[in-house]
């Protein structure tokens, strides 16, 4: 924040009588003017000997404290923005799709919370996949779990029929506006979405700027660490990579998609890391879940912007399932029951269909 | 001969009455029906994450800036100005257009509760009656006025302007802001207490922390509120004293409240009778003259045919009225919207019954 003295080349109102009155009490800076009273503070600048110039000083102050805030709008301005810009990016799962009614949200915060092996990461890389088709992204990757290998293999069966020299022209796309960083604490996360933010500014002066997904993968595990203990210093830090997640999504037109990773809680049952305070935080919480028994994903919407759901961890009101064998993948819509409802099948059972009615007849 | 003009020029108790409930109407909004809420009140929502909190916000703005009516239809709004500020970054207009919609089309169909049988009809009649609600729709989402604040600073400089800006608003749009809706209250409460570990050169010298920014945000709205009535609304995140983590929460609670009383003694005594943990300075509690605790049922919802409905409860805790109401959110295709009010456990009889 700007002390007073460096504002007086440009406002020649803030002079050094002005900034020895300030000094006096305590103002040493346009933030510390933020915590006093400026009623109280003209007050004091009546009884002053040169109190109209001291005043017309607060109100120049005033309009540069105008300009600190984010600008006010109207519905109409909100709207239109959201129309323009905040559209949804298609997953490229369609149970995910559709239960989203469209895809995760540019300009929101999303999460996926689940215990390992629940498919968090496969649905982060298949949605880098998709996006990075037509638009540029950026993977932080805390846990070493991007593979460039899988994302081949996901290009390359949603373009089976293609030719081989179109399949390459495509991974070669994909892979180049895929932009992956490692990370590996919080304070890493902290200079990384600094920097894009910079160069976000930058392009969009230049009319130029493609980026449109950031993924962490995983925040929790940037997060974790510094929580803990009675410090409030870890918490606040949390707070404000939220912050930061957020303003970037909205003013940059990003979608951002983070990982959760459970723990163990205490009843037995496991619940999300980065628990109640981060909760208020995100736009949307999407809960990964697998039967080991069957392999069926399921996953259900625990806080959405636009539904309005409240939701113990026991039940899901709506709910897409969903297979998803380690590599390789194969992924086939069958149908929809009762909810939403999708199933992959191992690549080794493409073709058969008896165990896919089988796996229908269960769930019905 | 000025002064006895005066004299003569004054109304009677009736006139003023009148007067005064449709100059200041009181906001009867459910869930929050139970109190009738007028300009000056300061209302405080608490409740868990999810608990529709936002969702009342949205509703209460709605109702705000719909016109009482418009073209002979009814739409018993007050067709004022609202005032959103958003601190949690988590606002989406494309839902309040969306709840805004349904609102018309259900007064314009002259439906009250039963929505889900019209719903088919109200979408055929989409159609038709759709340049007419346009421009209604239009002129309403004009009078929601929305800014979102990152971190303190913002806040605080939003409402050291906030003065300038509702005046300029009153000059545009020739009505008042009536309601201020804050979503929510302790958004920056961690990072506030995080930097009050940073204090620089001297005593005399306020550093930006959590109790020199909420004595700040007290100070400033109730400033505000002198010169401009508005009602105020602001949700506030609790974390629910529940069943598996009361061990974890008294242990938590026992050492925050100590380290609180050490530097700021911000928390107040009589904590252990609200159901969830208070992070709130004594300051904030001051200005607050409602609150109403939110939360979700444990009871099984209706399953089949009320698939997209979510049951919440409500209980005044200022004033404490001691019955708890059950309210649904009923997500009817995109729209939600509040459907059905159940009385449930009603102990006391209500001593501020709605007119």
């Amino acid at each position: 924040m700007a002390p007073l003295k460096n504002l007086e080349t440009e406002y020649p109102i803030i002079d050094s009588n002005f900034q020895n009155f300030c000094a006096s009490h305590g103002i040493f800076s346009v933030e510390d003017f933020l915590i006093h009273d400026l009623y109280m503070l003209a007050a004091f600048a009546e009884q002053n000997v040169s109190s109209e110039r001291l005043k017309e000083g607060i109100t120049q102050i005033l309009s540069i404290i105008d300009d600190m805030h984010q600008p006010w709008l109207n519905g109409m301005e909100l709207l239109e923005d959201a129309k323009r810009n905040k559209h949804f990016l298609p997953t490229g799962i369609q149970g995910v799709d559709l239960l989203l009614g469209g895809g995760i949200r540019v300009g929101q915060l999303t999460e996926l919370v689940g215990p390992s092996a629940s498919g968090k990461t496969q649905v982060c890389l298949q949605t880098a996949s998709n996006v990075a088709r037509n638009y540029m992204m950026l993977y932080l990757d805390t846990g070493n779990s991007f593979s460039p290998q899988r994302i081949a293999y996901f290009l390359g069966k949603t373009n089976e029929l293609a030719s081989a020299q179109a399949k390459n022209q495509i991974l070669q796309k994909v892979m180049s506006n895929i932009l992956c960083h490692s990370v590996f604490d919080i304070f890493a996360m902290f200079d990384v979405l600094h920097q894009l933010e910079s160069n976000l500014r930058c392009q969009e002066r230049g009319g130029g700027c493609r980026i449109r997904l950031l993924i962490v993968d995983s925040i929790s595990l940037l997060i974790a660490p510094v929580l803990g203990g009675t410090s409030t210093r870890g918490r606040a830090l949390m707070a404000s990579a939220g912050y930061l997640l957020k303003k970037l999504a909205h003013q940059h037109n990003l979608a951002v998609l983070v990982i959760n990773h459970t723990v163990g809680s205490e009843g037995g049952t496991s619940k999300p890391a980065l628990g109640d305070s981060w909760k208020s935080i995100p736009h949307s919480r999407l809960l990964l879940s697998c039967d080991r028994g069957s392999n069926v994903y399921n996953v259900s919407i625990l806080k959405h912007p636009s539904m309005c759901l409240a939701v113990s961890t026991l039940r899901y009101l709506s709910r897409a399932l969903f297979c998803i064998y380690l590599c390789p993948f194969y992924i086939r819509l069958l149908g929809r029951l009762q909810g939403l409802l999708f199933r992959t099948c191992p690549y080794r059972f493409a073709g058969d269909e008896k165990n896919i009615e089988k796996m229908e007849l269960f769930h019905e | 001969m000025g002064s006895k003009a005066w004299l003569v020029e004054d109304e009677s108790a009736r006139e003023m009455l009148d007067r005064v409930l449709t100059e200041r109407p009181f906001l009867l909004l459910p869930p929050l029906h139970r109190v009738p809420l007028r300009v000056g009140n300061i209302v405080e929502i608490v409740g868990p994450s999810p608990s529709a909190k936002t969702h009342i916000l949205i509703q209460a703005a709605i109702t705000c800036i719909l016109p009482r009516q418009w073209k002979g239809v009814n739409y018993g709004g007050l067709g004022h100005l609202a005032m959103f500020l958003d601190l949690d970054c988590r606002f989406d207009i494309s839902r309040f257009s969306d709840l805004l919609n349904h609102r018309i089309m259900e007064a314009a169909n002259g439906s009250s509760s039963e929505v889900d049988c019209q719903i088919k009809e109200s979408e055929a009649q989409n159609a038709t009656t759709k340049p007419y609600n346009e421009e209604l729709f239009a002129s309403c989402m004009r009078r929601f006025l929305y800014i979102r604040c990152y971190d303190s600073s913002e806040f605080l400089a939003t409402l050291k302007t906030l003065h300038y800006r509702l005046q300029k608003e009153r000059e545009t749009h020739g009505v008042n802001v009536h309601v201020l809706l804050i979503d929510s209250i302790g958004a920056f409460h961690w990072i506030d207490r995080g930097s009050s570990s940073f204090s620089l050169e001297g005593d005399t010298r306020k550093s930006l922390h959590l109790q020199s920014v909420t004595e700040t945000v007290v100070q400033e709205i109730r400033k505000l509120l002198l010169v401009h009535p508005m009602l105020v609304m602001a949700t506030k995140a609790a974390v629910l004293g529940n069943r598996y983590s009361m061990n974890d929460s008294k242990r938590n609670y026992r050492t925050w409240s100590a380290k609180d009383n050490l530097h700021s003694r911000n928390v107040t005594s009589s904590d252990q009778q609200v159901p969830y943990r208070e992070y709130m300075p004594a300051v904030w509690q001051s200005l607050i003259t409602h609150r109403i605790l939110v939360r979700t049922t444990d009871a099984d919802f209706v399953n089949g045919e009320h698939q997209n409905v979510s049951t919440y409860l409500s209980e005044w805790l200022l004033p404490p009225l001691n019955s708890v109401d059950k309210f649904i959110v009923r997500d009817v295709r995109k729209h939600s919207c509040f459907a059905v009010f159940k009385k449930k456990n009603q102990i006391s009889t209500l001593s501020f019954s709605c007119i």
